[in-house]
Order: structure tokens, then sequence, then C-alpha cells
């Protein structure tokens, strides 16, 4: 008998080792399963642009993912003890967002803005989850937050563009209508000023202050329509002209159109011409709008440096193809930053309403569609010096 | 200003629908010793043109009634030799040239310059002049090889010189 039942508990001891392995080897299925399902989620937290989160059942961070770290600047490090609502814009609403999302589930919330550690708001479409146990009870949240901070700007861009776009219209219309006063006052000056030529009976004081005032008209209203031209250019955004002409001249009239601004400033410009007439075969009245953009920013980099002895070297040289235009100032100079985004349609760093931010695109834009590039070279406190370069023809 | 001795009179036509324009334009026109008439519409232009001859028009691209485009064309249809200017808003000389309508002596953005406008109306007429001039000999010879009599040609000189405007 007890043989028997050494037989016996033998017998079930092996069973017993069985399965022991079975589970042993259960056990090392599911570690594999649990180090895959792991580096999965590790995968997401450290690889996805979104931020992801864990909360404990009150709302303290428990992970936080890289995209996280890049969306608000902070670490996980940092947050460690940190409730999730405090790093909303508004704590109150976000934590009634929170509770809400415990008792109904999975709940989705667009546009909630976020306080970046540098300051500045980061606006997030945000989706909250229950995360569970295995007795389901609900131990935490989960977040996944989309950054639409860009999103949202290009869409206010885009708004805005259009607005320029409907005030553009409407300029156009208004400058269209004044033409023709503008063209009856041209008119009645040029015939005043013949009646007046030919009058009899006038002092030679009065004939000549008479002559005067009628020629200020005509200069004047023809200043008046070369606006509402250029205006009527830009808003029809005008396809290039090709003529051949002097690129000295352009360059002059650049200059001369200045004059005024120029005025009550101590800029000296230096003009380093090659020698003798530079002809070209392009758009004159596009390449002058550039010229003058650029002339404007150096008078007024100047002005911000406060610089007394200011300075805007323009040279020209050609090669066998092409021409280089260079305008080189002593004002501010541009940061490296800034460097990289003057092209940029609105960018500026003149005060709200002093410059538009549409100088310099709108200069790349002509260069470009004339053939020529535009490069830069600046250093802050020095100055800058702006180069155009385009082909003959 | 005023040099009269040097200007040939030329018969201007004006048509714009803008009254207070052409009365400076017109006094300036007239002041110089140029024949000017002034209407204000394309149909008004077309009416005169038939009663009376010109060198030269001038015709605003955009008015009330028929366009003047259109008014140009029908204007070369009963004289032939005329010459048309026409003036034009900002934006319109595109259009105007890609509707084909190529014809104008040419085409002016407005508001034009006066000296501009004179200088463009006496190129005008020479063009008319040296057109007509030719056509004149042609004729001429046309007659000549058909072998009329003296007093037949000089019949029909007289008659071209009236088709002509020459009078």
């Amino acid at each position: 008998m007890p043989l028997l039942n050494c037989a016996r508990s033998m017998d079930s001891n092996s069973s017993l080792e069985t399965e022991l392995k079975k589970a042993r080897q259960e056990l090392a299925g599911y570690k594999i399963e649990l180090h895959q399902t792991r580096g999965y989620l590790q995968c997401i937290l450290q690889n996805s642009e979104d931020m992801i989160f864990a909360t404990e059942v009150g709302g303290i961070l428990i992970s936080f993912s890289k995209g996280g770290e890049k969306v608000l600047g902070y670490s996980f490090a940092e947050l460690i003890g940190t409730y999730i609502k405090d790093l909303a814009e508004d704590p109150v609403s976000f934590e009634r967002f929170f509770t809400s999302s415990q008792d109904e589930g999975p709940t989705v919330q667009l546009d909630i803005p976020f306080r970046h550690k540098e300051g500045g708001i980061v606006h997030c479409n945000v989706s909250l989850i229950n995360l569970m146990n295995r007795e389901s009870q609900r131990v935490g949240t989960v977040g996944v937050c989309r950054d639409i901070t860009l999103w949202k700007k290009i869409q206010e861009d885009l708004v805005r563009i259009d607005r320029l776009a409907e005030i553009g219209r409407i300029a156009a219309g208004v400058a269209h209508e004044i033409n023709n006063p503008l063209a009856i006052i041209s008119e009645a000056s040029g015939w005043a000023g013949v009646v007046i030529s030919d009058a009899k009976g006038l002092s030679p004081e009065d004939r000549e202050e008479l002559e005067k005032a009628t020629k200020e008209i005509s200069h004047q209203t023809k200043r008046c329509s070369s606006i509402t031209h250029e205006l009527l250019d830009f808003a029809r955004g005008s396809t290039p002209a090709l003529i051949e002409f002097d690129i000295h001249d352009v360059l002059r009239d650049s200059i001369s159109f200045l004059k005024p601004e120029l005025k009550h400033t101590p800029i000296e410009i230096d003009t380093q011409f090659m020698s003798g007439p530079l002809l070209m075969k392009s758009d004159p009245k596009l390449l002058e709008q550039v010229f003058v953009n650029f002339i404007t920013n150096a008078i007024h980099a100047i002005r911000s440096k406060g610089e007394d002895k200011g300075y805007i070297q323009i040279k020209t040289l050609s090669t066998n193809s092409d021409v280089e235009i260079g305008f080189e100032d002593n004002g501010t100079g541009i940061t490296e930053e800034d460097q990289k985004k003057i092209f940029q349609l609105f960018f500026t760093t003149k005060a709200p309403g002093k410059g538009t931010g549409l100088g310099l695109s709108i200069s790349q834009n002509i260069v470009k569609k004339l053939g020529g590039t535009i490069t830069l070279d600046s250093k802050v406190g020095v100055g800058t010096n702006f180069t155009v370069r385009l082909p003959l023809s | 200003m005023n040099d009269q001795s040097t200007i040939r009179v030329i018969r201007v036509l004006l048509v714009d629908d803008e009254a207070t324009l052409l009365e400076y334009l017109s006094k300036r026109l007239l002041r110089q010793g140029h024949t000017v008439k002034a209407t204000f519409s394309g149909e008004e232009a077309i009416e005169v043109a038939k009663q009376e001859n010109f060198d030269v028009a001038v015709v605003d691209l955009k008015m009330p009634g028929i366009d003047g485009v259109e008014t140009q064309k029908r204007l070369r249809e009963i004289q032939p030799f005329l010459q048309c200017i026409v003036l034009t808003g900002h934006g319109s000389i595109e259009s105007a040239l890609e509707s084909g309508y190529e014809e104008a002596f040419r085409y002016l953005l407005k508001p034009v310059d006066y000296e501009n406008l004179v200088t463009v109306i006496k190129e005008a007429y020479e063009k008319k002049i040296k057109l007509q001039e030719a056509k004149f000999q042609e004729e001429l010879e046309k007659l000549h090889h058909h072998g009329m009599g003296a007093r037949g040609m000089r019949n029909a000189i007289a008659e071209l010189r009236k088709i002509y405007g020459f009078e």
C-alpha cells in the first residue's frame, strides 16, 4: 500500500510538475507579449507628435509623453506631482471637463488652451479616456492632445489674407473711380495755365504766381494718378512687361521717389554704379517697386538704430548674363532668427500700423517672377546688405 | 504756348461721357487752333461723323451705350481713314487687346497727360494723311490708266477731293 501510495504521490508530483511547466511556458509567453506591448506603447509615447498623458484618479500626472514635452516645453520630470488641470490656461473649466469624462466615458473637447513653459498659449484638441484595472475599477485618466496652434494660426492668416484681398478689391475700385475726377482736375488746371499765359493785364508777379500754382496742381494730380495706378497694378498682380531700359535710370528714379523721406534724416546715399548705362530687359516698374522697398527698409533700419551718420550704398555690377544690384546700409542689422523669417508674408519687426509685413515678400515674388534671386548678409549692430541678382534679358 | 504757325489744323472728334473733361480738352485744342467737335456718346459721334469729316477721333472706352471699341469700329466704317485713339481706364488695355480689337491707332491710359495726347493726335494725323495720300495716288493712277480726257480727269479729281474731305 505504501508503495502504491508512493506511486500515487509520484504520479501527482509529475502532474504538478507538468502543470508548473505549462504555467511557466504560459508566463514566458505573457512576458514576451507584455514586453512587446510595452515596446509598442513606448514607441507611441516616444514618437507621437501628440501630447499623451496619464493621471491617477485625482488628476495628478503619472505619465507624460515626449510629444507633450515638445508641445508644452516641460519634461515629465518637471511635472511629477502636478495636476493636469494646472497646465491648462483655465484650470476650473478643465477640471469640469475632466470630471465629466470620468462619468461619461471617452470625451473629446476641441480647442483647449494650455500654457507653454516659455509663456504663450498652445491650443489643443483633447480627448480623455478612463483608465481601468482588471476589476473594472477606474484608476485614472488617459489624455491624447493634438496641438492645433499652427493650424489655428494658418486659419487666422487665411482670414486675414482674404480680408486683405477684399480691401485690395475695394481700393482698386476706389482708385478707378478717382481717376476720372483726377483727369478733369488735370485738364482744368492745364486750361487755366493756357489762359493765364495768354492773359493781358496781369502783373508779372501775379502771372508768375498763377503759373506756379497751376503747374503745382498739374504736378500733384500726376502724383495722385501714379498712386492710383500703382494701387491698381498691385491689386491686379500685374504680369511683367518686358522692355529694354537702363537699370541705372530705375535706381535713380527709386532714390528720387524717396527724396521726401530722406529730407529730415542724416542719411547719405552713395551710388557706386558701373560707368555708362547698364541696359537690361526686364520690367522697370516692378523693379522700381522692389528697389524702393529695399531703400525704405534701409532708411527704417538706420532710423531705428538712431544712427546720425546714416549710409546707404547702392552699387551695380554686371557679368555676362547677370546684373547684381547691392543695397548696403549701416542700420540695425537683422538677427539670424529674423533672417529666416523676413520673406514670410506678414512678418514685420515694425510697430503695429507701421509695416504691413508685405514689402519683402512682394519683392521676392517680383524678383522670382523676373528670373532673379535675392540674397542677404546682415550683422546686428553693423548693418545689412541685400543683393538682387537679375538676368540681363 | 500757343504757336499756331507750326501746328497744322487737325479736325478732332472727341467722344466721352465725362462732359466736364471734354469741355477743358476742347478748349485747349481749340486754343491751339484745331477744329474740335465734342460728342458725349458713341451714338452721337456716329451721327456727327455722317455729316462731318474728321482726321482723328479720341474715344473713351467705357461709355453708356455702345462702348469705345465698337464706336471706333463704326466710325471707321463711315470714314475709313479716320484714326482713332481709345482712352481706357487702368487694366482695360489688356482686355481690349485680348478681345482682338487692335485696329485703333493707339490705346492710352486714363488720365492722359495733355501734352502726350496732343503728340499722339499729331502722330495719328500724320498716319491718316499718309494713308489718304497713298489711296489718292492709287486712284489717280487708276484714272490715268483708264485714259480719261483732261476734263474728265479734273472732274474725277474734284470727286476724289470731296470723298476724302480735301475741299
